[in-house]
């Protein structure tokens, strides 16, 4: 192996008497992209913020080309050519797109105290070119975009100082195929360049594809360094959780169940600019999948049919015969939606577990003069924390104290815990480990089991070939392909129709 | 991280406490008179009931800063036309059906035209106040009808006082309109989200508002025994100070309990009965003793709030620990 560009001996972080980090050594080579792999909770997103000078270390050494590196901020690390792009962080929304990469470094686009707006967003705009990302308008604020765009902007902002090593904490789970490939491409260029990139997925295909190295960490501790070459996803898997659990992941049968009765009739939904004429059908018993490009139109399928957006066309609800026109009368329907920005539109982050738990069961909890009983209340939380076994203290604890899967535990849960007739989940596994990723997909199959009609709108392309019984291909708002899970169910012939 | 409470939730409970001794010790014990005692609660009183609609809207994360002259416009109509038709019992109705009114037609520009509360209710606590004053230069001050006058009585206006912060309490604490106004101060879009009638909700807590008013409007015409040309003047700044005394967060959300505003109705009126019992009769020197103190509360508030989230998130060790690989309150992780 090549020189190395970063090495690390003996750190430690802890919060309180929690330890994140135990004795981490690591080293990072010229050219080398190393995958960081580990469950929710293991440390790897603190190592990485310590090498981006958000946390300091408690102990223990880092050098880059050999010299001493002690960042005490995230410009520390910059000036060192280091950069970030976090898994949260997101952008400032009523900044527009061209600030927010120079965000904390207008000062050099500054005549006199006045910021050349022009100059920067040229600046920004070569950014974008040089690294061959998908360019935003510059001008337009950022919070109208989606979750995709702020993303490509956080990347830009990172590429902008030019950096030798690039941090990317959960980066791909964000995007849609193309953009991923666009992503891929672009650390196969660093690495040319003889620069080097720490990846966070966990997406461990993914991870396998495009590292050299991987190391696992289990309870902030090094578990182990593989060269990418001499392993594999199930042994990685085991590395990282401790057992074996390839086992019980995807579904196994290649049996397409789309002949239960008919739940859900989607005619002519449209909406301007997103969907044009989408109809289909939803089984009791089917997961139905839909999986497209960034600008397929995929994710507003999900909100259009639960009554978000006011779409154009009709969505039937067969069981109690109402059209659904709004998320109120779509919730008294049995109709369930598990959107995919948990944080900002699924979860009410800093309320407590037992708030967020009874939201969509209030309807049916409502006693004698619309009394919600404290003890019914509570016990419905207590129901989803131990049925779907969510790591918390207690259900007051507030949401965010919990990490990415258990906060997903509840949100999925909490609609499980109703009688349900129709179920949108859309990208239900983002940022989850793959135990917590194993769960929800052997709760998916006991829904199935139970008659729930499910519509899985997902970005990864395996789990929608591994969980549905059909698959609806979409490109540019509309549906250009059917296909059934005992006809040509494979990556190729999907991605084909996709692009 | 157990279910320990808030430091921040302990502050408003804190100055009550602080701000009761202050002013029993202040009056030489004048304040634990049952005399005094009576009183604080009776001026407190129109400050919850007007209050209690308003935590409704907060909660939501908007604010109704139109009850104090709604309770003018009210209860100026209710009574004119109590007197104009003799038929004193119609004040009741007509109090109530202005004071819904007007909470209506705040609610349907805040959620249909997308008008902020806040500046809705700027313009309307000058326009309104306009109308209201505008009324009285024809009609004048007129006095509760002889049919009515039980209403003055002090243990009639505490019964129906008691009777109506149950009723709103448990619609606040135990009850969907509650639950889902919470949930929209903490975040509209997962409110929408998850199927909550949003505009229907901001609609229903300001004609709530609204109607609370109302009562406000029968309650204020019940103590003075008549209306007044400075009828609910300022009463929405008190009752807004009320709210926020009793450590209801602007943005609402889960931060709103129903026993917030009545710790903050209780704390002012001590201190403005309190300055008046220690002799402090200006009234200008009274209310700049208000205006400071709410800004020290509202600062503690958010200082507990501040040091919570410090300890829990950022918590930085002492950078120069011994490079020992097992501090001794380090937990032994589980060998797999």
């Amino acid at each position: 192996m090549s020189e190395s560009i970063l090495e690390i001996r003996g750190l430690n972080k802890h919060f309180g008497p929690t330890y994140a980090n135990r004795n981490i050594d690591f080293t990072l080579g010229r050219g080398e992209v190393h995958g960081l792999l580990g469950e929710n909770g293991s440390g790897k997103s603190t190592l990485l913020s310590q090498i981006a000078g958000l946390y300091r270390c408690d102990s223990g050494e880092m050098s880059v080309n050999g010299e001493k590196y002690d960042p005490h901020s995230p410009l520390d690390a910059n000036a060192r050519g280091i950069s970030m792009v976090m898994q949260e962080l997101g952008v400032i929304g009523s900044l527009p797109a061209g600030v927010n990469v120079f965000l904390g470094r207008t000062g050099q686009f500054s005549k006199g105290g006045i910021v050349d707006l022009g100059e920067m967003n040229r600046a920004a705009a070569a950014v974008f070119e040089k690294w061959e990302l998908p360019m935003p308008r510059l001008g337009r604020l950022t919070e109208g975009m989606s979750i995709e765009e702020r993303k490509m902007i956080e990347l830009a902002r990172a590429l902008s100082i030019d950096p030798e090593i690039l941090l990317l904490d959960e980066v791909t789970q964000s995007l849609s195929l193309n953009n991923r490939n666009r992503l891929y491409e672009l650390i196969a260029k660093f690495r040319d360049m003889g620069r080097s990139v720490i990846v966070i997925t966990h997406d461990i295909e993914e991870m396998v594809q495009i590292t050299d190295v991987i190391t696992v960490l289990r309870d902030g501790e090094v578990v182990g360094r593989v060269n990418t070459k001499d392993t594999d996803p199930d042994k990685l898997r085991m590395m990282m959780v401790g057992r074996n659990i390839s086992g019980d992941y995807y579904r196994d049968d290649n049996v397409p169940e789309c002949d239960g009765e008919t739940v859900l009739e989607v005619r002519g939904l449209s909406v301007p600019g997103e969907l044009e004429d989408v109809s289909f059908d939803v089984h009791a018993g089917e997961i139905l999948g839909f999986c497209g490009l960034s600008d397929a139109g995929i994710h507003s399928v999900g909100k259009a049919v639960f009554g978000l957006t006011g779409a154009a066309g009709t969505v039937h609800f067969l069981p109690t015969d109402a059209y659904i026109k709004s998320a109120p009368q779509a919730l008294a329907n049995h109709m369930g939606y598990v959107p995919k920005d948990r944080d900002n539109e699924a979860l009410m982050i800093h309320a407590n577990i037992r708030d967020n738990s009874v939201l969509p069961s209030v309807n049916e909890l409502k006693g004698p003069l619309g009394l919600l009983a404290p003890g019914k209340v509570s016990s419905l939380a207590d129901g989803i924390v131990k049925r779907f076994s969510v790591k918390t203290t207690g259900i007051r604890q507030p949401m965010d104290a919990l990490s990415g899967g258990n906060k997903q535990k509840v949100n999925l849960g909490r609609w499980l815990a109703k009688d349900l007739r129709l179920l949108i989940l859309d990208c239900p596994t983002r940022g989850v480990d793959v135990g917590v990723k194993a769960a929800i997909y052997s709760l998916m199959k006991e829904a199935k089991k139970t008659g729930i009609a499910v519509i899985l709108i997902s970005d990864e392309l395996t789990e929608v070939l591994g969980m549905a019984d059909r698959l609806l291909v979409m490109k540019d708002g509309r549906v250009t392909r059917e296909i059934r899970r005992d006809e040509d169910f494979t990556e190729q012939a999907v991605i084909g129709v996709m692009i | 991280m157990k279910s320990r409470v808030k430091l921040s939730d302990l502050v408003p409970f804190i100055a009550f406490v602080v701000l009761f001794v202050f002013f029993s010790i202040g009056t030489k014990g004048k304040m634990l008179s049952s005399y005094s005692l009576k009183m604080l609660i009776e001026q407190s009183i129109l400050t919850i009931i007007s209050g209690c609609g308003v935590l409704f809207v907060v909660a939501q994360g908007s604010i109704d800063l139109t009850v104090g002259v709604n309770v003018a416009l009210s209860g100026v109509v209710a009574m004119h036309v109590a007197h104009v038709t003799g038929q004193g019992w119609l004040m009741v109705p007509v109090a109530l059906a202005v004071g819904l009114a007007m909470g209506l037609f705040n609610g349907f520009i805040v959620s249909k035209c997308h008008v902020p509360s806040f500046t809705l209710s700027i313009a309307m606590l000058i326009g309104v106040r306009g109308v209201v004053n505008f009324i009285q230069t024809k009609i004048g001050v007129e006095y509760v009808p002889q049919s009515m006058l039980f209403m003055t009585s002090s243990a009639f206006r505490i019964g129906a006082f008691f009777v109506i912060a149950i009723i709103m309490a448990y619609l606040f604490e135990f009850t969907k309109l509650g639950r889902y106004s919470r949930a929209i101060g903490e975040n509209e879009t997962t409110a929408r989200f998850v199927g909550v009638p949003v505009d229907r909700m901001k609609i229903a807590v300001f004609a709530l508002s609204g109607l609370m008013a109302g009562f406000g409007a029968l309650f204020s015409m019940a103590t003075v025994g008549g209306t007044t040309q400075t009828m609910g003047v300022f009463l929405e700044m008190k009752v807004a100070m009320g709210v926020f005394f009793g450590g209801v967060l602007v943005t609402g959300g889960s931060s709103a309990k129903f026993y917030k505003i009545i710790l903050g109705a209780l704390s002012i009126t001590i201190i403005v009965y309190g300055l008046s019992l220690m002799g402090m009769s200006d009234s200008h020197i009274s209310q700049s003793v208000e205006g400071g103190l709410l800004l020290v509360i509202l600062f503690l508030t958010i200082l507990a709030n501040r040091k919570k989230t410090r300890l829990e998130v950022l918590h930085d060790g002492p950078h120069d620990v011994p490079k020992s690989p097992d501090a001794p309150q380090a937990p032994e992780a589980p060998q797999a």
